[in-house]
């Protein structure tokens, strides 16, 4: 099949990319543009593993055509640290051990920044039913929880001093 | 896992996705929120010429209430749109009750309305990937002359799985469809088959754009329960809605819708009937419940068994009975 | 000493923010130049003769470089030395629907794909086993030439006199329990890059580098050697970060094989990645077993005797079977004091995908039984759950009348524990009706005192190296899974030479660079690579303490290694005022300040200055080592671990399982409340207590715990391989239901220290043993809950309602294809029909699915 030329927007800057019609985003993210932090995990948009926000809302990257995604907003796991650091999410997934073999732990920064970006201070119940699109094998999800409360924190605490 | 490939139109118009439609009817499929187009396209079940991305046709999202005349939702309106609206969860509490517990929230943020209403019919026989359906020797769905459920029969049962239809088909909803030939409407009640593989009234050239809820059926008590083994992603192995009104104690007007137990989403006759000018107690509901099951013709579509997921549609019936009423 | 700088600290793991930012690298995000893509084709069939393949059409397709078969890797292997049963692709059979016949290598997936469409293989179809039970009448037409009744192996172990202990007992329960299959679906599929280099010599693809998702580098190095006929000093294996293992990426998965195989005849690199539903059946999950138990116990509640008679249904092929079956039996063992066992196992072959190993390996199943049934003797015995528990404890040190040594044992405490946090004494069987609680233990081994491949070799090597500025470079084979043994060798290297995490870099699972480790699996790493880090370490240390004991005319033994400063040990006891009057940053603070290399070139020439200054009472760790390399000329360790050989077991035929240098010790109470009407079961909150024997790193210790715990609740509740006619129903994670966070519980993980004298800090297993008494604390909970007892696991809604209306008379509904889950007597497979009077797929006329139906037609209405 002819590729075609598309413009596609990932972490605030424009790629001109010839692909074909039938590839999907998660496949030109990591192959096309080696961004390899979104990551396949099942084949039946069941897992969560690639997760990116599509102008803001997370969606699943296995699950879209790259091409008709031209036009959006996408931010990927690469576009979640700040000037290089961790965010505080990323600290705190790893200082609480809400990562462990990691392989899901890009679809979980994706849907955790969005939920916090939605709600800064959600309830355990709001959290439990946030992280619910994502399937994780290592932690039952427990240690994620004190790692949110303890990223909610840190902003918390940041926000005054820094800024 | 790549897609087979395709010709992909991309239309930012109503009319510009009707003439694509028109041209190439049957070798096309139209892609919305691609939550079950995709899959099943990595599996195979589907190798179209053309894939009509529709995500971009503005027109076709979003809520419009009309004054006196209900409300009027656009089938591109995101499952997460519905979720959340306040309009309808204030005026119609069971769609977005029901539209809450379609997968998980990141599909809710990409699944349409429209995308939970033409849901493709599902079966474990069927949602496989090719290598598997060839060590199954294929179903009567694709490619194949057996149903592995029901083997003595010639019909299709794949099983009709979306959450949203019993709810709005408790709401009386219409849909509209474009085609080559203008705008029609029809009852939602009259879109499916309730055959597994030809399973809904939509020619190859027609795509379903709009929703309409009547004004008759604005503010009635609504609830929908969902039979799933997680709390998230699962579809449901059997799902019932309720919606009723009530005056003076006594039922005015109710209806009950089953789904994910038959290949299309049902209302459960007599149900209606059975509940009107009564008060609602224990014995009733569960009157309802027994008619709700009869209705339910489960088979080894999904999983868990058959018979669970009838007795399930029996007691969710009822407990949704109850709720509604409380 | 417990006064730890690092130890018992929690601690980030050390590869944590390669995986929070998505740029660490897992196999399937590494790419070569001119790499091509591999897939491979599976047979539609569960059990057939190859007759013919056709490749020629697949060949000429545009894009396709290379097209291998069986012919092209005909040399058998398989984990164990006693299983070479399996080829990378078919020779002369296909044993499973998912087999691998043939792979096609070529520029892209999609090409790839269309390629294997044009593969044409001719089969001759053979009737095909589905149920363990009756795969072992099979007479003809078997798995395997070679084993008779379709039998992997059986074995038959009397210990003690149980049929006199049974004859004495006060009370005697006797049951079948069985277990459904389960896999581990670890959340990476699994992916094989392999790539050769032309050789300057012969000018000929010479090494071999292979990256992959590998818990085992070392055994896949040695695996490819035999299939390639290569030597092994020839092989790279490289493990990347892995995503997850629980023992599914423990032994070298066809792939890995295929990939290597591929790029031979490509001559190019090729990455294989598996679809998930290829991972499904690569599987080497836990068999779906059969387990009828028998125990004996006094009127005082001491357990007289145990029999156990387990079938396990193992798949097509042998891998870890053998091991598999003598786990359930010997696990039998350790845990409480049991006088007289008998044990009878028998491993079976079946045509479907292979079993393996997984967490909590082959203990798993039986202690679903054992559990559920001492609970169903303590209620004859009117006799709490946690007493009779407490009533049969063993009395360490000791060996166990199976063989098995054991030394450190925290179980009472574990008891204790979970008794105490969860209130079990004022609510044990006085939650309102639904709602209850239930207690269960388990064990595990850290690690097996006998590995595979019987040799002397050390199970552990670890070198160290540290260079002049006082960087420490550990080479350790461990390969960390995601379960954070990287962080725990850098702690220990750290803890044992006083100096700062921010010091030591690890280098992990590279078999070029790294001395032997045989890999993580059997809860191994921490006790036998921990111990050979703290080996090294240790040796290194030495050497670093001569050379600083000269500096500081002292004894050798007189230095205090800690906190990044080597002291006289009255400084040392001095503590930390000494170090503060020096204004050095604390280990944390150094770790963080940047320009860190400028300050120690600053403390470098300070070093310098303070050289004509005579003997100081402490030297910087810098100085420390700079003396260190000036003394020794260079300054490298080395350490390894065999375990001991008291530890390795009895001398009975199969005694070489089981036996573990230590075991750690879980104890758990469940809450859950059971739905009577739907059959669901809620799980509200686990208590978990642990003693790993000393946690190291306090936050993964919890972390594997928790992550235990909550498989096992999978396993109890939603997880199940669902078989029809050797078709996997349900091979991917919308239908494989892995828990989602919405029906996640809260689980307390308790985390109890019984320091083992052999384990490094006294450290033990932490990521395995609490798996297995989740499942019998959610059955004895669902109990105490509403009187049912189930014996068929997973309690599925419907199970569970099946049960509750048997118990109230309800009106009989078929809710679980024929099988009553509190006493199954088979197997149950999904409804439906594979076949149909003619119609469905091509099998074997004595293929059972060919049994004409008993299922009802929907008929059409």
């Amino acid at each position: 099949m002819k590729k075609e030329l598309i413009e596609l927007r990932v972490n605030g800057r424009s790629h001109e990319l010839a692909i074909q019609p039938s590839q999907l985003l998660l496949d030109v993210l990591r192959q096309d543009l080696q961004m390899t932090g979104s990551k396949r995990g099942c084949d039946d948009s069941s897992c969560g593993a690639c997760t990116v926000l599509v102008d803001g809302t997370p969606m699943l990257s296995c699950t879209m055509l790259a091409a008709s995604c031209e036009g959006q907003e996408i931010t990927t796991v690469e576009g979640v640290s700040e000037h290089g650091s961790l965010a505080a999410i990323q600290k705190a997934y790893g200082d609480w051990g809400g990562s462990q073999c990691g392989y899901c732990t890009p679809g979980f920064m994706m849907t955790v920044k969005h939920l916090l970006a939605q709600n800064p201070n959600p309830s355990e119940e709001e959290i439990r039913s946030g992280l619910s699109s994502n399937l994780c094998r290592c932690t039952g999800y427990s240690q994620m929880y004190q790692a949110i409360k303890a990223a909610i924190e840190a902003e918390q605490k940041a926000v005054p001093t820094t800024r | 896992m790549s897609l087979p490939q395709f010709r992909l139109l991309r239309p930012r118009t109503l009319d510009e996705a009707v003439g694509y439609l028109a041209k190439h009817t049957d070798k096309l499929r139209v892609l919305a929120g691609g939550t079950d187009l995709i899959p099943s396209m990595r599996q195979k079940l589907f190798e179209p010429e053309y894939v009509l991305d529709i995500r971009h046709v503005v027109e076709l999202k979003g809520i419009q209430p009309r004054a006196g005349e209900g409300v009027s939702i656009g089938a591109l309106t995101s499952l997460s749109t519905i979720e959340h609206s306040d309009f309808l969860r204030r005026h119609y509490p069971v769609l977005p009750e029901a539209a809450a517990t379609v997968a998980s929230p990141v599909l809710r943020n990409m699944g349409t309305l429209g995308g939970n209403i033409c849901l493709d019919t599902r079966c474990l026989w069927y949602n496989q990937s090719l290598t598997w359906r060839k060590g199954c020797g294929f179903c009567i769905k694709k490619d194949g002359d057996l149903c592995h459920v029901a083997p003595g029969g010639s019909k299709c049962w794949a099983v009709f799985s979306g959450d949203t239809p019993p709810a709005l088909l408790c709401l009386n909803a219409e849909v509209e469809i474009a085609g080559p030939s203008g705008l029609r409407r029809l009852p939602l009640r009259e879109f499916y088959t309730g055959v597994g593989d030809a399973y809904r009234k939509l020619r190859p050239s027609e795509l379903l754009t709009r929703v309409f809820l009547p004004e008759a059926s604005v503010d009635y008590l609504g609830v929908y329960r969902k039979l799933r083994v997680r709390g998230s992603i699962d579809y449901p192995l059997a799902g019932v809605a309720v919606v009723l009104k009530r005056s003076n104690g006594h039922v005015s007007d109710a209806r009950l819708a089953i789904t994910a137990v038959n290949p299309a989403p049902l209302l459960v006759k007599g149900a209606s009937e059975m509940l009107a000018g009564k008060v609602i107690d224990e014995a009733l509901a569960e009157a309802v419940g027994d008619l709700a099951a009869k209705t339910a013709k489960p088979l080894t579509t999904s999983a868990l068994t058959p018979e669970y997921r009838r007795e399930m549609i029996r007691v969710f019936a009822k407990r949704a009975v109850l709720a509604a009423n409380n | 000493m417990t006064d730890f700088t690092i130890i018992g600290k929690p601690t980030a793991m050390v590869d944590a923010a390669g995986k929070t930012t998505g740029a660490g690298k897992y196999a399937d995000d590494l790419s070569l130049p001119g790499m091509l893509v591999g897939r491979i084709l599976h047979s539609p069939f569960p059990h057939a003769r190859i007759k013919r393949i056709d490749t020629s059409r697949a060949e000429k397709l545009d894009g396709v470089v290379a097209v291998v078969t069986g012919k092209d890797a005909p040399n058998p292997y398989g984990i164990l030395p006693v299983g070479h049963d399996e080829h990378a692709l078919a020779t002369d059979k296909v044993r499973y629907v998912g087999d691998n016949v043939a792979c096609v290598a070529a520029v892209d997936e999609s090409t790839a794909d269309k390629a294997l469409e044009l593969i044409d293989v001719e089969y001759e179809v053979l009737p095909a086993y589905f149920d363990p039970e009756d795969s072992m009448k099979a007479e003809t037409e078997l798995i395997h030439d070679n084993k008779p009744h379709n039998l992997e192996k059986d074995y038959h172990h009397v210990f003690g006199d149980p049929e006199k202990a049974f004859a004495e007992a006060a009370h005697v329960a006797e049951a079948r329990f069985i277990a459904n299959e389960v896999t581990h679906a670890a959340m990476e599929p699994h992916c094989t890059l392999a790539s050769f280099e032309i050789d300057s010599l012969t000018g000929k693809p010479g090494r071999l580098t292979v990256w992959s998702s590998t818990q085992v580098p070392y055994y896949l190095q040695h695996k490819l050697s035999l299939v390639l006929e290569m030597q092994m000093s020839q092989i790279r294996v490289i493990k990347p970060l892995v995503g997850g293992g629980f023992g599914g990426k423990s032994e070298v998965i066809p792939l890995e094989i295929i990939a290597a195989v591929a790029a031979r005849a490509a001559r190019a690199p090729v990455k294989i990645t598996y679809t998930r539903e290829e991972v499904f059946w690569a599987h080497r999950g836990r068999p779906r077993t059969i387990i009828d138990l028998k125990t004996g116990v006094d009127k005082d509640g001491h357990i007289t005797a145990v029999k156990a008679r387990v079938v396990q249904d193992g798949g097509a092929y042998c891998s870890y079977g053998v091991v598999t079956i003598l786990y359930s039996g010997a696990l039998l063992g350790a845990l409480y004091d049991i006088p007289n066992i008998q044990y009878d196992g028998y491993r079976v072959l079946t045509n479907k995908p292979v079993c393996g190993a997984m967490r909590g390996h082959g203990t798993v199943n039986v202690r679903f039984a054992f559990e559920s049934q001492l609970d169903e003797l303590a209620l004859k015995l009117k006799m709490d759950s946690a007493e009779i528990r407490r009533r049969n404890l063993l009395k360490p040190p000791c060996i166990t009348i199976n063989g098995l040594r054991v030394q450190s044992y925290g179980l009472p405490e574990c008891i204790d524990k979970v008794v105490e946090r969860s209130g079990w004494k004022n609510r044990i069987g006085k939650l309102p009706k639904g709602r209850g609680l239930g207690i269960a233990c388990s064990h595990y081994v850290s690690g097996a005192a006998n590995s595979i491949i019987r040799s002397d070799m050390p199970h552990s090597t670890v070198n160290i190296k540290i260079d002049r500025d006082g960087g420490v470079v550990v080479y350790t084979g461990a390969s960390d899974i995601g379960q954070g043994s990287d962080t725990m060798v850098a702690q220990i290297a750290a803890e044992t030479l006083g100096c700062s995490m921010a010091r030591v870099k690890v280098v992990a699972a590279d078999t070029d660079l790294t001395p032997i480790d045989i890999g993580s699996y059997s809860s191994r790493v921490t006790f036998m690579n921990g111990n050979a880090t703290l080996r090294a370490a240790q040796d290194v240390k030495k050497q670093i303490a001569t050379a600083a004991a000269r500096k500081m005319a002292c004894a050798p033994e007189d230095l205090v290694f800690r906190e990044d400063k080597v002291s006289k040990n009255h400084v040392g006891a001095g503590g930390l005022p000494a170090l503060a009057e020096q204004g050095s940053p604390s280990p944390h603070q150094q770790s963080s300040v940047s320009g860190r290399v400028e300050g120690q070139i600053l403390r470098g020439s300070l070093q310098q200055k303070r050289k004509d200054e005579g003997p100081k009472d402490q030297l910087t760790f810098e100085e420390a080592v700079v003396a260190a390399i000036d003394f020794h000329g260079a300054l490298s360790g080395t350490g390894s671990y065999a375990p001991p050989a008291e530890a390795r077991g009895g001398k009975h035929k199969g005694a070489g399982v089981g036996p573990s240098p230590a075991y750690s010790y879980s104890a758990q109470v469940a809450e859950v409340s059971v739905d009577e009407e739907t059959g669901e079961v809620t799980v509200h909150k686990v208590w978990a207590s642990h003693d790993c024997g000393r946690a190291l790193n306090p936050v993964s210790v919890e972390g594997q715990i928790i992550g235990s715990v909550w498989m096992g609740m999978g396993q109890a509740l939603t997880e199940e391989m669902v078989w029809k006619d050797g078709m996997l129903m349900n091979p991917g994670l919308l239908e494989y239901r892995s828990p989602s966070s919405v029906e996640s519980p809260e689980i307390e993980a308790i985390i109890v220290e019984s320091v083992d004298p052999e384990g490094p800090f006294g450290a033990k297993e932490c990521s395995e043993g609490s798996l297995a008494a989740t499942i019998p604390a959610i059955a004895n909970a669902v109990y105490d809950a509403v009187g049912v007892r189930l014996h068929e696991s997973p309690f599925t809604p419907e199970r569970v309602l099946a049960a509750l209306r048997a118990k109230k008379n309800a009106k009989t509904l078929n809710l679980t294809e024929g099988v009553d889950p509190t006493s199954p007597v088979r197997f149950r497979e999904h409804g439906g029909s594979l076949w149909f009077r003619g119609k469905g797929p091509e099998r074997h006329a004595q293929d059972p699915s060919r049994r004409e139906s008993v299922v009802k037609a929907g008929g059409d209405d």
